[in-house]
This record gives C-alpha cells, sequence and structure tokens, in this order.
C-alpha cells in the first residue's frame, strides 16, 4: 500500500505494472459504470476497483470498493481527491452521466457539467495516469450541415437549447482544457453512438418500447446505434491499454429511421415538422413525452459518426452491425412481451 | 481481440429467476437501472461462439442449425436475435439478399404483434385499423441503403421516370463515354445550370446505362436541399451525396465514380443571358480532392440544361426566409403555378472529355499549393468552357438540336 501510495505522486516515471491497476469508476449504479466494474471484477490484471456513486451497484462485489460521493455537493472534488490519492488510483474512468433528458435541468446541470468539473479537479490533483471520459456522438448535434459521416475533429455543435447535450458537450470541454494543462495524464474520450440493447434503459429504449413513434413528414434520416456490450468492451479496452484522444464508438452500419420502425414493428406517426415542435414543446412541457422538443432534430437531420479512428487506433471491433443490435434488442421485447400477455391470461 | 470479450462475460448475473416477477408491458416506462430479470434465458453456448461475428452465408452449412420458426408453436428459441439472423440469413441465400430485411419485419408482426384471429377482427376495430394505418404510413420506408442512404430497389422504382427525361423528354445525345475508367476512382467535374438541377440525375443516368461496366456515380448536391422535406430524402435515395469534403473523400477513397459541380448555386442561379457562362469554380475544393485522394478529373460539358428554365431574373429577399437561395422568375413561373416548373423540353448534349491527370503530375502535395490548385482550377474551367462552346457552335435549334 504504502509503494503504490508513494508511486502515484509521480505515475508518469512509474513502470507500468499491470498487477496492481486500481481503477475508479463514477456512474458505478448505471448501466455503463456498472457493466465495466463487472468486466474489471473479472480481469485479475486489475488489482482493486472504486466503484464511485451515490447508490452502491446492485451486484455482489468481490475486489471493488464502493464509496459514496455526490457529485452534484461543492465538496465532492476534495472527497473524491482524498479517496484518489489514498487508494493510488491510476485510471480514472468518468461515467457518472444521465442516459435520458430530465425536467430538472438546474440539477442535471450541477451533476453532469459541474460534476465533470469537480472530478477533473480531483484527477489533477491526485495526479492520476489515465482519465476515461464517457461522451456521446449526439454532441456533434444534428445537423443539415453534418457530413455523412463525423469525425472525431468535427466541431462539437451540441444543440443551441438542449441541456442534455450541452451539458456533455461542456464536460467534454472541461476535458480537453484538462488535457492540456495536464501532460502527463492520458486522457481518453469515447463517443458512443445512441446505445441499444437488450438491458440498458435509456432514452433510445424508451423511445423504442412505445407502440407508435412519431416521424417527421419527408425527412428520414439515417441513425447508428452501438450495442450495449461493445459500448462497454470499448471503455475495457481503454483502460486496459492507453489511447489519447477522443474515439467515436459506433457499431457497423446505418439505416434509415423508417426502416428501423419498420423494423420494430412501430406505428409511424407522421407530423409535418412546423407542427411537432411546438406540439413535443407542450408535450415536454406538461411531462407527457419524456424528451425536449430539439430531440427532434435527430429524427429530421443525420447525425451519424464515424468508427474508423477507433478502429485503427485501439483495435476496437464491434460485435454486433445495427441489424444485430436492433434484433437482439427486439429479441427481448418478444420475450417481455409473451410474459405480460401470460400474466393477462392468468 | 477476443479474449477481452470473453473476459468480459459477466459472471455476476444472477442465475434465470424460476418466475419471473410481474414484467411491464413493453410500452410501459422502465426505471432507468439495468433490469437483471429481462433476459431470464441464459447463454446456452460460451460466449466466444455465441457472439462470434455473423457467419458467412456460403461457408455456413445450409440446414445445419434447423430452427423452428418462432411463430410456428415450438417453445421459443434460447436467443432470439441469434437464432431469428441465422434463420434469415438461410432464407435469404435462397430468396436474394434484399428480402432479408422483409423476413425481419415479417417475424417481428408475427412474434411481438400476432395478428389477431379472423373471427375476432370484429371485437377490434381500433386494432385493426391501427394496423392498416401502420401498412399503409410504412409503405414509404426503404429496405435496403448503403451508407450514404442510396436505396437501390428505391432507385430502381423512380427510374423509368428518369428514362422517360432522359431518352424521350430532354433525348440525351452521349459523346465520350469511353473516358470514363470502368475500375477505379474517378472525379466527374461538370458545368452546371438550369434552376432544377436535372443534369447530376442525367449524367448519373447516362454512366449506368451507356457505359460498357454501367458504373454508378454519386453527384455531390448542394446544401440547401437537404434543408427541405421530401427533397432531400429523395435525393439522398436515388443516390445524391451532400456537397462536402469529408462525403466527397470518402466516396472516392471506396473507388467509386463522383460527379460534382464546382459552379454550385452560382451555376444553377445563372440568368438566361449568362448562359453557358461558366462562372467560377468555388475555391478549387474539388482540385484538392482529386490531389489528395489520387483521383483523375474528367470534364463533362453538358448543352441544352442551361435553357430548360430561361430565368429572366431572381428575388432573394424573400427566398431567404423559406430557406432556399433565390425565388427564380421565368416566363411560365410563378405565373402558372407548379405548371411553371415544367421544363423546357430542350436537345441536350452530354460529352465526357478526356480525363485529366494532375494526380500523377503533382501528386497529394499539389494540394497545399494554393497558386497550383488555383491554376488547375481555371483550367478545368477553360476546358469545359471549350467543350461547351464547340458543342454549342455545332448546334443549330434549342429544342431540336
Amino acid at each position: 500500500m504504502a509503494r503504490r501510495k508513494k508511486s502515484s505522486t509521480q505515475p508518469s516515471a512509474r513502470s507500468f505494472d499491470p498487477g496492481e491497476r486500481v481503477v475508479a469508476v463514477t456512474g458505478a449504479y448505471s448501466f455503463v459504470g456498472g457493466e465495466l466494474i463487472k468486466r474489471l471484477e473479472e480481469d485479475r490484471r486489475y488489482y482493486k476497483v472504486l466503484a464511485i456513486d451515490i447508490r452502491k451497484p446492485a451486484f455482489p462485489l468481490t475486489k471493488t470498493q464502493f464509496h459514496k460521493v455526490d457529485l452534484t455537493l461543492p465538496t465532492a472534488d476534495a472527497e473524491l481527491s482524498g479517496i484518489l490519492k489514498r487508494e493510488g488510483v491510476e485510471t480514472f474512468v468518468h461515467a457518472a452521466f444521465l442516459s435520458a433528458p430530465t425536467h430538472n435541468a438546474t440539477w442535471a446541470h450541477e451533476f453532469e457539467s459541474i460534476g465533470t468539473v469537480h472530478v477533473l479537479n480531483a484527477c489533477g490533483e491526485a495526479k492520476i495516469r489515465k482519465f476515461i471520459l464517457w461522451s456521446s456522438t449526439v454532441v456533434y448535434g444534428a445537423a443539415p450541415l453534418n457530413p455523412n459521416f463525423l469525425t472525431e475533429d468535427a466541431e462539437l455543435r451540441g444543440h443551441p437549447r438542449s441541456r442534455f447535450i450541452n451539458d456533455k458537450a461542456e464536460a467534454e470541454r472541461e476535458t480537453a482544457r484538462f488535457a492540456k494543462e495536464n501532460r502527463d495524464t492520458t486522457v481518453t474520450v469515447l463517443r458512443t453512438a445512441p446505445i441499444l440493447g437488450p438491458r440498458i434503459r435509456n432514452y433510445v429504449t424508451r423511445f423504442f418500447a412505445r407502440p407508435a413513434c412519431p416521424t417527421l413528414m419527408g425527412y428520414d434520416p439515417l441513425m447508428q446505434f452501438v450495442h450495449e456490450d461493445d459500448a462497454v468492451d470499448a471503455f475495457k479496452l481503454a483502460s486496459d491499454e492507453d489511447f489519447a484522444g477522443a474515439f467515436n464508438i459506433v457499431g457497423d452500419g446505418v439505416l434509415p429511421y423508417s426502416t428501423i420502425l419498420a423494423m420494430m414493428g412501430k406505428v409511424p406517426l407522421p407530423v409535418p415538422h412546423f407542427v411537432a415542435y411546438p406540439l413535443a414543446q407542450a408535450l415536454w412541457a406538461t411531462q407527457v413525452f419524456d424528451s425536449p422538443p430539439n430531440f427532434l432534430d435527430f429524427l429530421r437531420y443525420l447525425c451519424v459518426a464515424d468508427g474508423s479512428r477507433a478502429r485503427e487506433v485501439m483495435g476496437f471491433r464491434p460485435h454486433h452491425d445495427i441489424k444485430s443490435a436492433i434484433l437482439d434488442f427486439l429479441g427481448v421485447a418478444a420475450e417481455r412481451h409473451d410474459l405480460a400477455s401470460e400474466e393477462g391470461r392468468a | 481481440m477476443s479474449d477481452h470479450r470473453v473476459l468480459g462475460d459477466n459472471p455476476f448475473e444472477p442465475a434465470p429467476p424460476a418466475e419471473p416477477a410481474a414484467p411491464a408491458p413493453p410500452a410501459a416506462e422502465q426505471p432507468p437501472e439495468p433490469s437483471k430479470k429481462v433476459r431470464s434465458k441464459p447463454r446456452a453456448q460460451p460466449a466466444a461462439k455465441a457472439r462470434r461475428p455473423v457467419p458467412d452465408i456460403e461457408t455456413e452449412p445450409l440446414g445445419a442449425e434447423a430452427a423452428p420458426h418462432p411463430a410456428a408453436d415450438h417453445p421459443p428459441p434460447p436467443e432470439y436475435g441469434r437464432t431469428l439472423d441465422h434463420e434469415v440469413r438461410q432464407e435469404a441465400a435462397r430468396r436474394g439478399l434484399v428480402d432479408e430485411f422483409r423476413l425481419v419485419e415479417r417475424w417481428v408482426r408475427e412474434r411481438i404483434q400476432p395478428e389477431p384471429p379472423a373471427g375476432e377482427r370484429r371485437r377490434l376495430p381500433l386494432e385493426f385499423l391501427w394496423r392498416r394505418w401502420r401498412d399503409i404510413a410504412m409503405r414509404d420506408r426503404s429496405d435496403f441503403v448503403d451508407e450514404f442512404g442510396r436505396d437501390p430497389m428505391y432507385a430502381a422504382r423512380v427510374e423509368p421516370l428518369i428514362r422517360f427525361i432522359y431518352e424521350k423528354y430532354f433525348r440525351v445525345e452521349l459523346e465520350g463515354c469511353e473516358h470514363i475508367p470502368h475500375v477505379g476512382r474517378g472525379l466527374i467535374v461538370a458545368n452546371h445550370s438550369g434552376t432544377v438541377p436535372y443534369d447530376g440525375a442525367m449524367i448519373m443516368y447516362a454512366v449506368r446505362k451507356e457505359h460498357g461496366s454501367h458504373r454508378e456515380v454519386r453527384p455531390l448536391v448542394e446544401d440547401f436541399v437537404f434543408h427541405f422535406p421530401y427533397l432531400g430524402t429523395f435525393i439522398n435515395r436515388i443516390g445524391g451525396v451532400r456537397a462536402c469534403q469529408e462525403n466527397a473523400e470518402r466516396l472516392l477513397l471506396q473507388d467509386q465514380l463522383v460527379a460534382v459541380f464546382p459552379e454550385g448555386i452560382k451555376g444553377i442561379g445563372k440568368l438566361y443571358r449568362e448562359r453557358y457562362q461558366l462562372q467560377r469554380f468555388g475555391r478549387g475544393g474539388f482540385i484538392k480532392l482529386a490531389l489528395r485522394t489520387d483521383s483523375p478529373i474528367i470534364p463533362a460539358a453538358v448543352v441544352g440544361a442551361e435553357e430548360i428554365h430561361p430565368m429572366l431574373t431572381k428575388v432573394s429577399w424573400l427566398a431567404k426566409s423559406v430557406g432556399i437561395p433565390y425565388i427564380p422568375i421565368t416566363p411560365t413561373f410563378p405565373w402558372l403555378g407548379p405548371l411553371g416548373l415544367v421544363p423546357m423540353p430542350t436537345k441536350w448534349y452530354l460529352r465526357f472529355g478526356e480525363p485529366l491527370p494532375f494526380n500523377t503530375e503533382y501528386g497529394a502535395r499539389g494540394a497545399e499549393d494554393r497558386i497550383l490548385v488555383n491554376r488547375l482550377s481555371e483550367q478545368v474551367r477553360s476546358r469545359i468552357q471549350e467543350m461547351v462552346d464547340e458543342r454549342l457552335s455545332r448546334r443549330r435549334s434549342v429544342l431540336f438540336g
């Protein structure tokens, strides 16, 4: 323990010993953080995992220590840096982000944007060796002027009125600033495409759980997903080896929105776009709808990222293309439907 | 690569509950935490085998894992996605690949939303209407697209219309088709005109029909088209791609043929008295593109297109609010309403010139040299202007050639 403590003060000079890696993961109760912890627990190259969240993960922990830290508190950075220094953490995975937009925008801002600042301050103070940030390809924003495949160098346009997207973009900007100031730290940003899969719960699976989905008349953008297992794989890969920079984590293949709806057996509800925005605003304000109106842009314009950099540099190979991700999601939907109808019959 | 997948397979997954607790119907909102009970069937195969990439149709012995149809009365197969995929692929190998999507769609309908029995149909009027509506609304979907959104089935459906325009309406006469390479990348550079850009579609059709290798040309289309409902989707599905460096580079690196119109909006917005005077070729982006991707430039001249909508003047102050660059004023538009958008049946000549091998002469480093790029861009422009002028001098009539 003492040896590790000493070495943590000069992380760049330390020789790389895989046997004593200590990883801290925020958002341990959420899907990405939790799944990553399960994989790290399995891997004997990792010595210890710190699970940081406000709720303890529901699965059994063997080499994982749970630390309760609320990132929205102003003292979070001091608390975190104390933990990081004490445990000699060398890799920090920041995956504490909202998986779906919330009406409580003030809290979301405190949590995602300011929370990331706290985390980065703590990491800078503890001089960790590697920092991994979970971001999303929605930070590029959906726009008619997007190229068909956005590379990592594209501008993070975000969305002028979306807290959910802008907070993530802000977290990215803070991380970029952190990377500039801390040259010794390897900073990896993983921008995942919308994650789809049988177990994850986020705004995508919630959207596609409905029997009917709105479409904007005359618009049929190409869409892209990444399977939940592939997304977690990318995090594991990034914590196993060092890759500096931003990477788009996307599944293979794109499909038009109409095809996705047809594959899923949804009923499309075509709405003219000039009606859809005010309507969605009203439904969002009255809390009938769970996506803010600016998410309609993603049903209207392209937001597809190019995953070739992750493929070439990280060696990331998604095991699911878009079709098998949808089928995997549907398989469980079918199973759930069967159980529900059996319940109904009994 | 595969070992992290095996290591990563989750050992903490709880054993499948004997009796799963009441699951919510799929439409209900679930709490955001990952629920474990939904995957009540554990993976039967070892993880490495179960998650291996989708097998090739040719190498997979057909009928090796003859799974019962999920919709039949058999117990459900252990993994829907995997089994279904396999079955679909078997079926697709028999019936041709495009049908795969239809199979998935049918499977989903039978599995998740089974058709009510015929006797019950009267008792479920809304359910019935709901299904009818879905069938009607889904008619516009596309089955299979490439990564830029081209839908070959849709393109085949609208091809008769384009053929009519090409053969009967504009009576396009094609020369120099042999200059288009049979394999490998190439950048077709053409003059742009005609208010409504038919020239891209005509070049696409000409090469597809009359070239020996029937190659697909991907025309790069102006941005403003993609602001519009229907129009952007239509152009995307028949093969148009939004004009930007990234898209063009990606297409050329895939060894495709790309058609660019460097005049851009200035080209299609030419007034009638400016016809066949080629405008400035942007900032030479197409030269940089050709040099960087090592593609030969094939100049193309379109004669006849500049008279289809004789534009007398244009109104731009009103157009800005609609999102288009200008509103054309022609002898027929907007006076005759939508009828004014019918183009004049002029006689068209389409000519491809000899490829200009700038890429072998200057190499990728030439793209950094602004003066060189500008000079080459001007060379291409004057070459196309020459071709246009030469053809114009031989033309006797606008309508009959």
